[in-house]
């Protein structure tokens, strides 16, 4: 890429971005956090000293080029990057103030309480809607059905889904339209009752009013979680978040409010993105 | 790498290029007709009118564009502006219109003392031509000038009105007219600054309060 | 009128397809010249009384082979009982965990495993569990001695030698089926806190199950058909099922016997007899296409 030529050095934002980001609005604390995360995929460096954070209760999105490291920092906030073979991290990741990545921690239980929903939906091609759902619960180990059936209930209304499929819940989980086994998909995360959610482009894969069914979504579920997306579309970042964060390989560049941020950015690394002049 | 949305821009900037030469005309010729006695109306009627159309077509371009494109950032700072900067220029146009229907109004005022007329219709002219510099130069010094320069007009508008007001007396169409003129030229002194302003958010996104 | 490099062109490849016929004739032919001899000479043996008794006396017309129906039946459930669990779990390990140095070699061993001769399994179970093998080593003052094997042909070892001849296929077939299951599918169980064995049963395993079942029947169907092991394990015999540690009789080495006797019954019981072993494994095999109609059919491929 010829901008990296035009650039001499790719300045890391200010930490005190984050605090100052939001100035004059009642903002909760900071949920989840990464201090000097760097991440390999073997011998590939993908994520540099990378030091973000992310506030309770509201949506942050995460915008770059690819390759940028957007997918893989979501996966280091919930311990799925180390599932990659090769997969290395060092530096600090919290959440709630703890680190998540000390030995006394279960990655499973982070799992539990950071949820995350995929690109391209993925609900078990073997289950129902209800079992789908229920996944997350049954099989880690509650078997009271009153209790499953509320949680499905719940989930399903949680996720938008439940007046489409309220009827139909014993049909196949892929028997559904692709906008809603995505609804279906971020139904069965809610179900685990976690306290963050990631997403991973979500809408990427989903036709126009599909994509805007489940911004619109994501708007009622900050009021319960804190919620993560990874999007290459800036327009639904403009949409939907609250904070932006813009990565460039693997370090951050610029974090704001997102009207601040898409209106005058600071950086001229951002402003040259945004306006498609690279990436 | 040229974009798609280039193209729109250029021609966005060409058009708000030919409404500042319009306007620039527009102006100096009502101003100077009016020092001189001449009759030129229809000129300026045209003129004014023409302005008015263009500034329809950039509002219209600038939305499309916006629709498009979704722009951001700079983008979309300078479609915002130029929307705001042609509306300024039919402004200069509207104000050179009302200028020369003052001559149509009250007719003969050779008799009349235009010092402080000329004074402010220079600066009126100089601030449209700095304005438009600004423009083409996204020159932020200029657009500070321009300020500097506003506050010179609207003290010769604000004197004059207050002489006529506490000494009545004297030729009641010069006061009249001219208290006409200056307002008009004190309104274009603004807008120059206005169009300044926006050069101002162009270039770095900050705003700065009207008076 | 065309130009003359088209023509020339048609007529090479309307040669190519003809040969092409030939050579699918050639293959076909011999098949169906098999299916038609079969069910030709078969179906005329075929009744109650065959299906039904066991052999009678030589020499006599009578009797059947119904001991051998049962004896098939019974090893290839037994082998089955042996083989499935050891070669499903072999195969979720590889797929799931095998990708070390373990994995690898255990992969290798179970493609070498798949190429044996079944003759050489068959003298391996004949050894070991057929004849009485005194086994004895001393280290220093202490001494171990013991006897492995039965001292008698038996259904048990028949089991064992299948199980070991199914086991690889199974394994194979397993673990080619939770490979084909996406990596998204492992990913949203992960991320949902699901423990990775729990992940493995309830999620992959049953989405893999399709080819699983697959692998399963066609390494079923193979072992129906093996004569060599049996030969040197359960012998066969006159009798209907009479325990696990004595000898049994099979499809196959009925088949075989009646074979090599001069009397016309025999060559018709033989060929009766033949005739039920293609049929059953003709079922498996029609069960194993209904089953793969769509996704599995890579798995059944690679048998």
């Amino acid at each position: 890429m010829t901008v990296e030529l035009q650039i001499e050095t790719v300045k890391p934002a200010n930490t005190q971005a984050f605090e100052a980001a939001g100035q004059g609005k009642t903002l909760g604390p900071f949920k989840m956090q990464t201090d000097k995360l760097n991440a390999w995929f073997g011998q590939n460096h993908v994520l540099k000293d990378l030091s973000i954070k992310f506030r309770e209760n509201q949506v942050t999105a995460i915008i770059g080029p690819s390759g940028c490291g957007k997918s893989t920092l979501i996966r280091c906030l919930n311990r799925m990057h180390e599932l990659v073979p090769g997969a290395k991290t060092t530096g600090n990741v919290l959440l709630d103030g703890v680190e998540i990545y000390s030995r006394r921690v279960d990655a499973v239980t982070v799992r539990r309480r950071v949820g995350m929903v995929f690109q391209k939906p993925n609900p078990f091609p073997t289950m129902s809607v209800y079992d789908n759902v229920a996944a997350g619960l049954k099989l880690n180990g509650v078997r009271n059905q009153e209790k499953l059936d509320q949680a499905v209930l719940n989930s399903l209304k949680r996720a938008a889904l439940w007046d489409e499929v309220k009827n139909d819940l014993d049909k196949s989980g892929v028997s559904l339209s692709g906008g809603q086994q995505q609804r279906l998909c971020i139904a069965r995360a809610l179900a685990v009752e976690p306290e963050v959610i990631l997403m991973d482009e979500p809408c990427s894969a989903l036709d126009p009013i599909a994509t805007a069914k489940i911004e619109e979504l994501l708007t009622s579920l900050k009021e319960q979680y804190t919620v993560v997306i990874v999007t290459h579309n800036m327009q639904q970042a403009a949409r939907v978040a609250d904070f932006t964060a813009f990565l460039y390989l693997g370090q951050l560049i610029e974090y704001g409010e997102t009207t601040n941020l898409f209106e005058k950015p600071e950086q001229e690394l951002t402003e040259r993105y945004l306006t498609g002049k690279f990436g | 790498m040229a974009r798609l949305m280039d193209m729109g821009l250029d021609r966005l900037r060409s058009m708000i290029l030919d409404m500042a030469g319009l306007s620039n005309n527009t102006v100096t010729t009502a101003i100077d007709a009016y020092e001189q006695g001449k009759d030129v109306r229809t000129t300026i009627f045209g003129w004014s009118e023409e302005l008015r159309l263009l500034q329809d077509e950039v509002s219209e371009l600038a939305v499309e564009l916006i629709a498009r494109y979704q722009p951001v950032a700079s983008d979309l700072r300078f479609i915002k502006s130029c929307m705001e900067i042609s509306y300024g220029f039919s402004r200069f146009g509207r104000y050179a219109h009302d200028i020369a229907d003052v001559l149509g109004i009250f007719g003969d005022l050779s008799t009349c003392d235009k010092s402080m007329i000329h004074k402010a219709g220079d600066q009126a002219k100089t601030m449209v031509n700095l304005s438009i510099k600004a423009f083409t130069e996204r020159n932020v010094e200029l657009a500070s000038k321009l300020n500097e320069m506003d506050d010179i007009v609207d003290n010769i508008y604000m004197d004059f009105v207050k002489k006529a007001a506490h000494n009545p007396g004297g030729d009641l169409k010069c006061t009249v007219s001219a208290t006409l003129i200056l307002r008009y030229l004190e309104r274009i002194a603004d807008h120059a600054t206005y169009v300044g302003d926006s050069v101002l958010y162009i270039v770095s996104g900050e705003r700065t309060a009207r008076k | 009128m065309m130009p003359p490099s088209s023509k020339a062109r048609r007529y090479k490849d309307r040669i190519a397809f003809g040969l092409c016929v030939v050579c699918i004739a050639i293959a076909v032919v011999p098949l169906v010249s098999i299916l038609v001899e079969v069910v030709a000479n078969g179906a005329p043996a075929l009744s109650t009384e065959f299906l039904t008794s066991p052999p009678g006396v030589i020499g006599e017309a009578g009797g059947g082979v119904g001991n051998a129906i049962q004896g098939t039946l019974i090893l290839m459930g037994l082998s089955s009982a042996i083989g499935v669990p050891v070669g499903v779990l072999a195969g979720i390990y590889l797929a799931e965990f095998g990708n070390n140095k373990l994995g690898h070699s255990l992969r290798f061993l179970n493609d070498v495993l798949a190429e044996f001769p079944s003759i050489v399994v068959g003298i391996l179970a004949y050894s070991i569990i057929v004849a009485t093998t005194n086994i004895g080593f001393s280290i220093g003052p202490l001494s171990i001695r013991f006897t492995t094997g039965l001292g008698s042909f038996s259904t048990i070892a028949g089991a064992i030698a299948l199980s070991i001849i199914m086991l690889p296929v199974v394994t194979r077939t397993t673990e080619e089926s939770i490979k084909l299951v996406p990596a998204t599918i492992r990913d949203a169980a992960a991320a949902l806190g699901i423990r990775k064995w729990r992940a493995t049963v309830s999620v992959v395993l049953s989405t893999a199950r399709g080819g699983v079942v697959t692998g399963v029947l066609l390494a079923v169907a193979r072992i129906t058909g093996e004569t060599a092991p049996l030969i040197l394990t359960v012998l066969g015999s006159n009798l209907f099922f009479t325990g696990l540690t004595h000898p049994v009789d099979a499809l196959p080495l009925r088949i075989w016997r009646l074979a090599l006797l001069p009397y016309d019954y025999a060559r018709e019981q033989g060929w009766g007899a033949a005739l039920v072993l293609i049929i059953i494994v003709l079922t498996l095999n029609v069960t194993v296409r209904l089953v793969t109609r769509g996704r599995y059919s890579m798995v059944r491929s690679r048998i």
